[in-house]
């Protein structure tokens, strides 16, 4: 395995988004919130469009509206008059406050803020939760556990011990989340989910309109994760001063038990013995059923899995999961890649790909231009990533198959299984099916190049050395 | 005061009466109740936005790198700032763009950024920017570049004209710096003001192109959808020569000649506007308010345009293309006009097409009860003989206003004093009349409407149509009611012209009776047939 960083200073097509955008899907996936970000009205207004536009739902985030006004003298005002303002209209049970480049620059105090606001006004139980989220601090994957981390640490309260375990997803669909909520429902396994974005992101239609959507984490819930038997993080990747779980441990020792995303055979095993052993619960014949099915799946397509050459980019947490699916299915990944904020997924897959045949690149700082580089040096023939990719697919032709977010230029981005044995068949069959339609609409002319083509030159030269 | 005018204000009052006492302030005067009796009505509008109103706005920023340079496909704009507002602003599918030829630059596709870290905001991030640019020439070869700068730039005092100036002097590519932190003005209009500024400034007027035969500057179409394309296709059709289009699909390279144009079309006003008047005042070039969208308002958009040349064979030819056009087009308009006809909608975009498509859609039967925009100004819905009494604020004065003076060698009028005269009368020359004019007494205007009054105006005014953006798209499907993007037209278009006309009727007529209506009953919906009448007895039988 070789690291390299191809360090530029022109970002050229980059696959991380800043940082407060992650701190969207944690607030979502609390009960009654509202999201309030601190900074100029364009931050919120750019980040509902995208998430907009992945979700295909609804996303109600203000903004301070800071301008140059706000920017000499500071946002308390803006900050103030705001939450007034997201209070009476939608009455809700929290406010999320995310920070940007320009309140973090300006050196705003928003927790101080936040507090004096709350003391100089009769707010009921109203909780608000402020995070410092400057773009430039960080891309989205930081921004989700720093949120999440965050959330707890504001609403958790001591609480006595439970039997119930706390599981905190990382940045996985609507889908994957009800995947999860089945698996564990399956196992009669007690929880708290969090953060819970599986109605609030992936809605439904309803016969009453909603201001604010229901769905997300009970703040109840929240309140006693202190008080859990264990908690189950899927987080490798993640800094440890940035994990939500370690906050339960330090503050309230409840034991952590981290795991990746359960996306592929080995991860998912390795879910199921967490759960198992923390819970005692037995794993029921029903998941047994499935993973026998995903191991069928796995045979099955080897054939044309072992032509996949495949470049991985997206958020950490996810890259490293997909890599394993790669690398179990014999896809060889060529180039596995993080816009920033990669430098653990480089150590936790060295170990993973000390049996590979030949070196894969795993860049912890890059961008698309990077990958369509490499992809092309390396003969890359599929890429795993969200929808920027589709450049690789214009510009190199390279097939792309649509995964982490944003997803915006097919629909169901929200909906996407590929957690679980069964999630996996699924994630599976996408990449699978990807390289078949591919081999399908290239192979003949590949064929006619490499054999016939051959052939006659072979008759030619062999007519020139009889004269 | 009409009952239907009267009971309209009440709502409105209504709804206005739910915000805490200071937010009501900053919102009573952007909202009106249509009454032609007591014009001219006085909007509010490009006023700061009300904090924790969950506006649909965007930032100056966002007007400039997103919607005017952006679309510029022969130039490199880099974004000096963190990651976000790069990636954000990058355009893929609303704004079109081809190349004529294969060597000719197209950068469109990508997204350039200096992806500033903590460090850069800490030590400055000039360094950064000036390596960026050279990795930018040595890769691309680009004929310029453009510089657009995020919040941080502004508060940490990075100099992006001095690296202008540097890339300019280092690498001979005319390298253009605009100051367009997020957080000047009080929505994306301020930022069309700068790159307009900026563009007028350092590129128009640089250029030698051949000027041709009646020729064109198309200002303020940003080819969504490729509108700009159908409209090129008629404008081609009849014999005009197109100097330069700004910026949907534009150049760099053609906007250097767009002075030695002939006459300018302004389709989107508000965020055009000033360089009209800077072209009329630099070069003598009149301008003339088209609206290329809706079949009415094309016809009189190329009849103007014939009658400002004012030769007969010119005028001819636009007629014989009208006819001709017409009659493509007016059996399948009648198709879709059956079915959408009676139905009412809602308009809420941008800063001009909440005023453009009304046309589109009063010629398929459907009425506009309300409309508004996100940032206009007052000139926009109140039409430009306001523009002398806008009162200038502390954000309207922080941008720049080039003082104008004719140009000694390209200043020309085409027409008499006689002539300009007689033509002012019959048709918007120079001048735009604004939203309010031509709506119907008793509808509602908006000026940057919020997810709150939209909801309200939802219940109340019972639209089958809204029109926005994708923002607001989905709590409008929520509410079970047809939303239409007029920012990206859902991937559709071009609506423009007479042939894209066809396709944004059979847009709508497809939208309204896709089948999954019939199966959802929102609540409030069945609550007002309880209320009403015997429809809902008829629904039950």
């Amino acid at each position: 395995m070789a690291d390299k960083t191809v360090y530029r200073s022109a970002t050229e097509n980059p696959f991380h988004i800043c940082m407060p955008l992650g701190g969207i899907m944690p607030f979502k996936g609390i009960e009654g919130c509202m999201i309030l970000v601190h900074g100029a009205q364009g931050c919120s207004t750019y980040m509902r469009r995208l998430l907009t536009e992945h979700y295909s739902e609804s996303l109600e985030i203000g903004s301070t509206c800071l301008n140059e006004k706000g920017t000499i003298y500071g946002g308390e005002k803006n900050l103030k008059q705001g939450l007034e303002n997201i209070r009476k209209v939608y009455n809700p049970k929290v406010i999320g406050v995310l920070t940007t480049c320009l309140s973090e620059t300006i050196g705003d105090d928003v927790e101080r803020f936040a507090e004096e606001y709350l003391a100089d006004n009769d707010c009921g139980d109203l909780k608000i939760v402020t995070v410092p989220t400057p773009g430039y601090g960080g891309t989205q994957a930081e921004g989700f556990y720093v949120t999440a981390r965050r959330i707890l640490a504001k609403l958790t309260q001591p609480a006595p011990k439970h039997e119930k375990i706390n599981l905190i997803v990382s940045h996985i669909t609507p889908a994957d989340i009800r995947e999860i909520k089945r698996i564990l429902d399956l196992m009669e396994v007690a929880y708290t989910l969090f953060p819970d974005y599986e109605e609030t992101l992936d809605g439904m239609y309803r016969d009453e309109y909603y201001k604010i959507v229901p769905g997300g984490t009970a703040l109840a819930e929240i309140e006693k994760m202190s008080g859990a038997a264990a908690t189950i993080e899927m987080g490798l990747t993640v800094d440890p001063e940035h994990s939500p779980g370690q906050l339960l441990l330090d503050q309230y020792e409840v034991p952590l038990h981290r795991v990746p995303i359960p996306v592929g055979i080995e991860n998912c095993d390795q879910f199921f013995r967490v759960v198992a052993k923390v819970t005692g619960k037995k794993i029921p014949e029903q998941i047994d059923k499935e993973r026998r099915r995903l191991l069928d799946a796995m045979i099955d397509s080897h054939k044309y899995n072992a032509e996949g050459r495949s470049a991985i980019y997206g958020e950490p947490e996810m890259v490293y999961a997909t890599t394993k699916l790669c690398l179990e299915n014999g896809i060889q990944p060529v180039v596995v890649a993080c816009g920033r904020g990669g430098n653990k997924l480089t150590a936790l897959l060295a170990a993973e790909m000390e049996d590979c045949l030949e070196d894969v690149l795993v860049l912890s700082e890059s961008d698309l231009a990077d990958i369509r580089g490499i992809s092309a040096m390396k003969n890359a023939n599929v890429a795993i990533g969200h929808s920027k990719g589709h450049y690789l697919t214009e510009k190199a032709g390279l097939p792309l198959v649509r995964m982490g977010l944003p997803i915006i230029d097919r629909v169901g981005g929200q909906r996407l299984l590929s957690v679980g044995y069964d999630g996996t068949i699924q994630f599976l069959d996408r990449i699978t099916n990807t390289l078949l339609e591919n081999k399908q609409r290239t192979y003949r002319t590949q064929m006619y190049e490499k054999y016939y083509k051959g052939q006659r030159k072979n008759i030619t030269l062999v007519k020139n050395s009889a004269n | 005061m009409t009952d239907k005018i009267k009971k309209m204000q009440d709502t409105v009052n209504g709804i206005m009466s739910k915000y805490p006492a200071s937010a009501f302030k900053g919102r009573k005067g952007h909202v009106i109740v249509v009454d032609h009796s007591e014009a001219p009505q006085e909007m509010v509008a490009d006023t700061r936005t009300v904090p924790g109103i969950i506006t649909e706005r965007g930032c100056t920023y966002a007007g400039c790198k997103g919607v005017v340079v952006g679309p510029l496909k022969d130039t490199v704009a880099i974004t000096h700032g963190p990651i976000g507002c790069g990636y954000y602003s990058w355009l893929t599918r609303r704004n079109r763009g081809r190349t004529e030829k294969p060597e000719d630059h197209n950068f469109l596709a990508y997204c350039f950024s200096t992806d500033m870290q903590e460090t850069d905001i800490v030590f400055g991030g000039e360094k950064k920017l000036q390596k960026a640019i050279s990795e930018v020439v040595e890769i691309f070869h680009p004929k310029s570049i453009m510089i657009c700068a995020t919040c941080p730039v502004g508060l940490i005092g990075d100099d992006i004209n001095a690296v202008a100036a540097w890339a300019e002097k280092e690498y001979g590519v005319q390298t253009i710096a605009f100051s367009c932190e997020g957080y000047k003005g009080v929505s994306q209009s301020a930022g069309h003001h700068i790159a307009n500024n900026g563009l007028f400034k350092h590129v128009i007027g640089t250029g030698n192109a051949l000027k041709g035969e009646y020729s064109l500057n198309i200002l303020g179409e940003y080819n969504i959808g490729g509108d700009g394309w159908e409209i090129e296709r008629i404008l081609k059709t009849i014999g005009y020569t197109i100097m330069s289009v700004m910026s949907g699909d534009g150049t760099v390279e053609q906007l250097k000649s767009a002075h030695k144009a002939d006459l300018n079309l302004v389709q989107c006003h508000r965020s055009i506007n000033y360089v009209a008047e800077m072209l009329r005042e630099k070069y003598g070039t009149d301008w003339i308010k088209v609206n290329f969208l809706g079949i009415e308002n094309t016809i009189q958009a190329l009849r103007d345009i014939a009658k400002y040349f004012g030769e007969q064979s010119l005028i001819d030819r636009t007629e014989a293309v009208i006819a001709a056009e017409l009659a493509e087009i007016e059996p399948e308009m009648e198709k879709y006009r059956e079915m959408c006809k009676g139905k009412t909608a809602c308009l809420f975009v941008g800063g001009s097409r909440a005023n453009h498509f009304q046309g589109l859609y009063s010629e398929i039967g459907i009425e506009t009860v309300l409309a508004g925009f996100e940032f206009a100004h007052r000139d926009d819905y109140e039409g430009r003989e306001v523009i002398p009494f806008i009162k200038a604020n502390a954000d309207n004065k922080n941008i720049e206003n080039l003082v104008i003076t004719p140009d000694p060698k390209h200043y020309r009028l085409l027409l008499s004093k006689d002539k300009y005269k007689e033509l002012s009368q019959e048709m918007s020359l120079n001048y735009f009349k604004g939203l309010i004019k031509i709506m119907n007494d008793g509808n509602i205007v908006v000026d940057d409407i919020n997810h709150y009054e939209m909801e309200q105006f939802m219940k109340i005014l019972n639209p089958d149509i809204f029109a926005s953006g994708i923002k607001e798209k989905y709590v409008i499907h929520k509410m079970g009611k047809l939303s239409k993007q007029l920012h990206s037209y859902d991937y559709s278009g071009p609506f423009a012209g007479f042939k894209g006309a066809v396709i944004f009727a059979r847009d709508i007529a497809m939208g309204l009776t896709t089948p999954a209506w019939s199966l959802i009953k929102p609540k409030w919906k069945q609550d007002t047939h309880l209320e009403g009448s015997y429809v809902y007895v008829e629904e039950v039988i």
